[in-house]
């Protein structure tokens, strides 16, 4: 009996010393395809950099799961007129050396991007931003330059630094020793190696999951995957959608993948060369085939897209309806166009998926045309898709996230005259979109989109081919819905058994 | 041999110097960094102030004469991408390099020169082709392809070693083997190369008819005559292993010179660039310069003087 007794006492021992095992997973371990450029969050905006600082780092806003933008330093707001919004600040946020987080702090961090001396990247997301300043410890007034719907979408991005300490380290050394009032505070940053944080223990919205996470630097996908087999990783971004399969037959191993606000686009030159004529890009638009490009390329892992814009994107319409794939009609248009044969250059650089470039490739040439592909490296890419029309090339694949989920960030960059994306000018599309870019009305807006879209349609500077989805991998026991705007907060993610 | 030393430091202080020229001006006529550094929606004005920001719209001989009056100084600049200072960057990442390139050196001497010695004096039989067929294989696998192989079967099926990463030494055995390998076959080959020439000499036939045998004539007398040409190659390859390890860096996560140098070209980080450039020119040339008195210590004919 006491033997029994003993036994059952054993296992249930056995039992509560795994779930607190399971409980206390230490370290959580993610690999990124290349380390941080800054953690400066006032300087880099890229993938790499901000899914590491903005663990550091608190936001004035945020967004919910749903994509809603929703408070965070910043409790409420109003705005005085078109021009002037009031934020209330929280007064219970201390930054990770225990110091306060005031209204200050705020203040200093939105004045602090818009100055030119801090030439920061980023700077063009907050130039409608003319000052702000703390009129209370808890109250910050903002003023920009017109009436600017998109503020509070771009203030997403606005991480807020301290301001004492800031100025008494200078800009270079807060680069390399960054202290916000995240959730978790940096320990160790061995650049090219992996980037060390510890939790926070007085954050203020919850208690960190992990009490460490470390962010390693893994640029090839295949290492990346060899990692999360071996238990080496626990969460590794930016899977390819042919190596999914790869990772679901590993037992320990899951995908997590989630509809994001990335749009993959084909851009199509309405100002030089034989797509100048607008049967040519309708053409060019009728031969392609989207559901084909989304079931053999993306193996499923993205939906076809009717126009330039994906649904969690404010401004996105379902009514302004596409071009379906009709080889007859994409082949009768050339043909009237007295394009056949016409030679049509595709740019492309190795940051877009060879494979994708090929099969348009290959359906635009069935209608008739002469499709050759330039692959240059991305800086040489760039400098041709956004200079001069003559030389920018008739077409070229992309993949647009503004991580803003609002149409403003989507075409007006793309196709509004004078942008550095657009080779396409129409005012009949420019008033629109200028329109809904400065009033608040949101209906309003919707209507001026859904205009916009028409006239996109009728032109076709360029189409929307697919909605992408973001895809990870992950051990079985990581619990975590990542996001459209493929963000990754460690404090969204939980451990279980 | 002073008068050669100072005639090899002029050399190669022009040599480096060219490199350094003939770098800037490329690197900066295929473009600059802002374009890669601005968000996607920024406008042509915000471009053109953050390009005056970071002075890149000057001509490009101001650029460079900005450049050359901040080297005179030892100042190598602070990195466009990083806004750290590219020195402090590059410096970072040499110990990795050099650990790499001594493991990846280790492997490539240790079982190269073996290698070719068995080749040379057992001609025509079974090992020779064992040794031959490993040594092409050697030769003739992609690393990016040896690289993912070994982090499969060692990392992943037999989970002996780490799959990627370099805070231990065991992380060092599978990239040290794969970049080694190419070394070695270079090494095997050229060893059996010399040691055949040798072999044929009149000195080989005088030791043989003296009694000794082949193993011995090899030991005591072969491998120092043979060793000349192998000490070449090693020269080279110690600059190839410390600048041309970039995939296998790249596949196993390394995060030495390689890595950096391809991350820095495609940013445009120019400066970064030119350190690393500076650094490998500097070794490239200091490797040649020590094989040349490695050539005196071992073969005292050879006089370093004209």
């Amino acid at each position: 009996m006491s033997a029994k007794f003993a036994s059952i006492a054993a296992v249930l021992l056995a039992l509560t010393a795994s779930t607190a095992l399971a409980q206390t997973k230490d370290t959580l371990t993610i690999d990124l395809p290349n380390d941080a450029a800054t953690l400066d969050p006032h300087l880099q905006w890229n993938t790499d950099s901000y899914t590491i600082y903005r663990n550091i780092f608190d936001n004035l806003l945020t967004r919910d799961a749903k994509g809603e933008i929703v408070p965070q330093i910043a409790k409420s707001w109003k705005y005085l007129d078109d021009k002037t919004i009031e934020f209330q600040i929280r007064d219970d946020v201390t930054f990770q050396d225990g110091s306060k987080l005031t209204a200050e702090d705020v203040a200093f961090s939105i004045n602090r991007i818009i100055d030119p001396k801090l030439k920061s990247p980023q700077l063009s997301q907050f130039d409608q931003i003319d000052k702000a300043e703390a009129t209370s410890p808890t109250v910050v007034k903002m003023t920009t330059k017109s009436a600017y719907p998109a503020l509070l979408a771009q203030l997403v991005k606005l991480s807020i630094v301290p301001k004492v300490y800031v100025e008494k380290v200078g800009d270079q050394e807060f680069n390399l020793k960054p202290l916000g009032s995240g959730p978790y505070k940096m320990t160790n940053w061995q650049k090219g190696v992996q980037t060390e944080l510890e939790a926070y223990s007085s954050y203020w919205r919850t208690k960190p999951p992990f009490q460490h996470v470390v962010f390693r630097t893994v640029p090839d996908v295949s290492t990346r995957i060899a990692d999360l087999k071996t238990g080496k990783a626990d969460l590794i971004r930016e899977v390819p959608p042919d190596q999914a399969e790869s990772i679901k037959s590993d037992a320990n191993s899951q995908v997590l993948s989630v509809p994001t606000e990335r749009i993959g686009y084909l851009f199509i030159n309405a100002q030089a060369g034989a797509t100048k004529d607008v049967r040519v890009r309708q053409a060019i638009a009728y031969a392609i085939d989207r559901q084909g490009l989304v079931d053999a390329l993306l193996e499923g892992y993205g939906k076809p897209v009717e126009v330039l814009g994906a649904e969690p994107v404010f401004g996105y319409t379902d009514k302004v309806k596409g071009y379906d794939y009709d080889l007859d009609k994409a082949k009768e248009l050339v043909k009237e166009a007295g394009a056949e044969g016409a030679t049509v250059e595709f740019l492309t650089s190795p940051a877009y998926s060879r494979a994708t470039v090929e099969a348009i490739q290959q359906m635009v040439n069935e209608a008739g045309l002469n499709v050759t592909i330039s692959s240059s490296d991305q800086a040489t890419f760039l400098k041709r898709r956004q200079g001069d029309p003559a030389n920018a090339g008739g077409l070229a694949f992309g993949a647009w996230s503004c991580a803003c989920q609002d149409t403003d960030g989507v075409i007006f960059p793309l196709f509004r005259t004078g942008s550095i994306w657009a080779k396409y000018s129409n005012p009949k599309f420019d008033e629109a979109v200028d329109k809904a870019r400065v009033i608040l009305d949101q209906n309003e807006r919707l209507k001026l989109y859904e205009q916009a879209y028409e006239v996109l349609r009728d032109d076709v500077p360029g189409i929307g081919l697919y909605q992408a989805y973001a895809l990870y991998g992950a051990n079985k026991k990581l619990h975590w819905t990542p996001t459209a705007n493929e963000a990754m907060f460690v404090t969204d993610m939980s451990w279980q058994q | 041999m002073l008068r050669y030393a100072v005639e090899r430091l002029i050399q190669a202080i022009i040599a480096i110097f060219g490199v350094l020229t003939i770098v800037f001006v490329v690197m900066h006529l295929s473009g600059d960094p802002t374009l890669l550094l601005v968000p996607q929606d920024a406008s042509a004005e915000m471009i053109a102030a953050l390009r005056h920001q970071l002075g890149f719209d000057r001509p490009i001989w101001v650029q460079y004469l900005d450049y050359l009056q901040g080297l005179a100084h030892f100042d190598f600049g602070v990195s466009v991408v990083q806004r750290v200072p590219a020195i402090d960057i590059v410096l970072s990442r040499v110990p990795y390099t050099v650990m790499l390139a001594a493991g990846a050196l280790v492997v490539a001497i240790g079982l190269g020169i073996p290698a070719g010695i068995l080749m040379a004096t057992k001609r025509g039989g079974w090992l020779e082709r064992l040794l031959t067929a490993i040594v092409v294989t050697g030769q003739s696998v992609p690393t990016f392809l040896s690289g993912i192989v070994l982090i499969f079967v060692f990392g992943v099926t037999l989970r002996w070693l780490p799959t990627s990463g370099s805070g231990d030494f065991a992380s060092l055995i599978m990239p040290s083997i794969a970049l080694g390998a190419i070394s070695m076959s270079t090494f095997a080959r050229m060893t059996r190369i010399s040691i055949i020439d040798e072999l044929g000499k009149d000195y080989v036939r005088a030791g043989r008819a003296r009694g000794l045998s082949l193993g011995a004539v090899v030991v005591r007398h072969v491998l120092r005559n043979a060793s000349i040409p192998v000490i070449t190659i090693a020269a080279l390859e110690i600059g190839n292993l410390l600048a041309g390890a970039v995939i296998i860096e790249t596949v196993f996560a390394w995060p030495g010179i390689g890595q950096l140098a391809i991350q820095s070209i495609q940013s445009r980080d120019f400066l970064v660039v030119q350190v690393i450039v500076l650094l490998i020119s500097f070794v490239y040339v200091l490797t040649s310069v020590l094989a040349d008195f490695v050539y005196a210590l071992v073969d005292p004919r050879i006089r370093l003087v004209r």
